[in-house]
């Protein structure tokens, strides 16, 4: 058996694919995937909140405070149009002609008399499919004057500033959050823990299992193999072992490059909670998850393993194989959806009570009782699955199709 | 010695529309089941080489795939020296070298990983593995390609590789399925005295062609099948006393007669 899975093992490091999903794409693409979209996503938001926008106003004469107000922003331009605006169609027409970026409609009532003008509306018109932050930037101008209009109305009007206070907010929440911070993050995280893990062990066990499989069937060497004098179960175990190692590996990398690559930006971003977060949780908690991840690792390989020794051809292997990646979807889905605990039926479905596990360990809230039946039932699911590729493998109609 | 009595096998026909017109006409077909050998019996004794000869689909494959245990017979016997190929299939491989019509090489090792993997699998040490291949490798002329990665071997290197892996281990008997198919003229000789060096060394060899004049060269012993049964059974003179001056109408004298217009 194990003369079987060194060389399934060499075969695999010679493979340049399998190399490329194994190792290249956690260790360089997924960081550069991942960095390159927050860079260029950053320069983007950055390029459009802080680009000059040009607008054009009605009503100037109402508000003069404002208007001295707007022309001191250097990010906004003030544009002279000779036409009515006032006049909802010619408006339209001005933004979709992108003659100025908006349009503000200032009332006839502006006043900064809050007591003689009551309330105002001031309409802004413009095209909000951009990301210029339009309304933000109007708004930290009109919050000033809004505070300070309150204001001398409060003071008009005689009211003590905790009375104004009172009037403003009558009702204030204090939240007093007894979780502790690893309680808080992984009840926000934890869930996308398993779905990422889940995931990648699939992926990386995907292309070798297509390969020892489906691939040696291809290449008329499974035929040479099953006349060598090793029993039919321990050449299955030999390639389950194949599939297994090559997932747990991928997910072990790539977690590991992610864990790197997030503790790095964290730095960087002064986002001191995700270390703090992950300082937060201990070793054994650490090691319980990837043991958690054997019997899941173990289902899939085997799953992928059946897939492939019945299809005639790689290509077939993995067309059949695909759909398995949206069949994890549901189960680990299940677990990121608010109220889902691991509790009743939720702790015996196969995957989601893992799923589930994962996310308590993360958060430092797992009953370690309960972990050993879930352990216990997915070792069996994933056995009784390994039981079936060993039956599949003895099968005529499997083999040669 | 290897003998085969009464072998039978039939195979499940999972989507009978799918067949061609000439195999429903296929008296073999029946309901659901093929029946791709019916009855087949051969026996090669110790240095002797048998030919197994047929047209294609007459079941040559399928025998020659349960003779070497890939397939499980449905009924007849096959036994190797003492051994119930049947009942002791692991036994049994250990004593077989097959070369399979289909076979192929791991493309990612060496012409010489091939080889010795195959020899690791079948029990034997490093130094036993490095002395048997190289004396193949003598034989079959391979030393200049042997380090390379196979997936970038010719036809011709494939095959003695493939024939190099088939008989690693010293077997006692040796199957090997159309040989020299696709090969050169140089690569076919270079396998051909392969297979008389194993008869000189009272290997018995089982092989099936479709080349007579290999078989006139090679065989002590020709079987025929036709539609899953065997059609002729005996040493090479009396197969060429059926028609002294033309091998082919010998040939075509063993095959059922009912069948002819099939073809």
């Amino acid at each position: 058996m194990w003369l079987i899975f060194k060389k399934e093992i060499l075969e695999l490091l010679r493979d340049r694919k399998t190399l490329f999903f194994m190792i290249a794409l956690p260790l360089a693409v997924f960081p550069l995937i991942f960095g390159g979209m927050a860079y260029f996503g950053y320069q983007a938001v950055q390029e459009s909140q802080t680009k000059t926008l040009q607008y054009a106003v009605s009503g100037a004469k109402y508000a003069p405070s404002l208007m001295e107000a707007l022309k001191e922003v250097e990010s906004l331009e003030l544009i002279e149009l000779d036409a009515d605006l006032t006049d909802k169609e010619q408006v339209s027409q001005i933004i979709d002609n992108e003659e100025v970026d908006f349009v503000l409609q200032i009332p006839e009532n502006y006043g900064n008399d809050v007591l003689s003008a009551g309330q105002i509306t001031l309409k802004l018109v413009l095209n909000d499919s951009q990301l210029n932050s339009v309304r933000s930037r109007i708004t930290d101008i009109t919050d000033e004057i809004e505070s300070t209009n309150q204001r001398n109305a409060f003071a008009s009007l005689d009211v003590s500033e905790a009375i104004q206070e009172a009037m403003l907010n009558p009702i204030v929440i204090e939240k007093v959050n007894l979780a502790d911070s690893r309680e808080q993050a992984g009840a926000q995280f934890g869930g996308f823990i398993p779905y990422f893990m889940f995931i990648l062990c699939l992926q990386g066990a995907m292309i070798p299992a297509a390969d020892i499989g489906a691939g040696e069937k291809e290449r008329g060497t499974l035929e040479t193999l099953l006349l060598s004098p090793i029993e039919r179960h321990k050449i299955v175990l030999a390639k389950f072992m194949t599939i297994s190692t090559a997932g747990v590996t991928t997910a072990m990398i790539t977690v590991l490059s992610m864990a790197i690559w997030t503790v790095v930006i964290s730095i960087y971003t002064q986002a001191s909670f995700i270390v703090e977060f992950l300082s937060a949780i201990d070793w054994l908690d650490f090691i319980l998850v990837f043991l958690m991840l054997v019997p899941v690792v173990a289902t899939f390989s085997s799953l992928l393993l059946a897939l492939s020794i019945y299809a005639r051809s790689f290509k077939e292997a993995q067309s059949y194989m695909t759909p398995l990646i949206f069949v994890t979807f549901i189960p680990v889905i299940i677990t990121l959806m608010p109220g889902i605990e691991l509790k009743g039926v939720w702790a015996w479905i196969p995957l989601t009570n893992v799923a589930l596990a994962i996310k308590e360990l993360v958060k430092g809230t797992m009953d370690y009782v309960q972990l050993i039946g879930i352990f216990g039932s997915s070792v069996i699911l994933a056995g009784a699955l390994l039981g079936f590729c060993v039956y599949w493998f003895k099968q005529e109609k499997v083999l040669f199709r | 010695m290897i003998e085969i009595k009464q072998l039978a096998k039939k195979f499940k026909v999972e989507n009978p529309k799918k067949l061609s017109e000439q195999d429903k006409k296929d008296p073999r077909l029946k309901g659901r089941f093929f029946h791709s050998v019916k009855d087949v019996s051969l026996r090669c004794e110790q240095g002797q080489v048998l030919g197994l000869l047929g047209p294609n689909g007459a079941g040559k494959t399928t025998t020659l795939r349960m003779l070497s245990t890939a397939l499980q017979p449905d009924a007849g016997s096959i036994t190797l020296g003492d051994v119930d190929v049947i009942k002791d299939p692991v036994t049994a491989r250990k004593k077989i070298g097959f070369l399979s019509g289909s076979t192929g090489l791991y493309g990612r090792l060496t012409g010489r990983e091939n080889i010795a993997y195959f020899g690791r699998l079948n029990g034997m040490n490093e130094s036993m593995i490095t002395a048997r291949l190289n004396e193949i490798a003598d034989q079959l002329d391979m030393h200049s390609f042997l380090d390379r990665r196979s997936e970038n071997f010719s036809t011709g290197m494939k095959q003695k590789t493939s024939i190099a892996r088939a008989v690693i281990h010293s077997p006692e008997v040796v199957i090997l399925d159309e040989p020299t198919t696709g090969l050169d003229i140089m690569a076919a000789k270079t396998v051909i005295d392969f297979i008389k060096d194993l008869k000189q060394k009272g290997v018995p060899v089982i092989f099936s062609t479709h080349h007579l004049d290999e078989v006139t060269e090679l065989c002590d012993h020709i079987t025929v099948i036709d539609h899953g049964t065997t059609t002729f059974d005996g040493v090479l003179s009396d197969f060429v006393a059926l028609a002294p001056d033309n091998l082919h109408e010998a040939f075509m004298k063993t095959l059922h007669t009912e069948n002819m217009d099939q073809r």
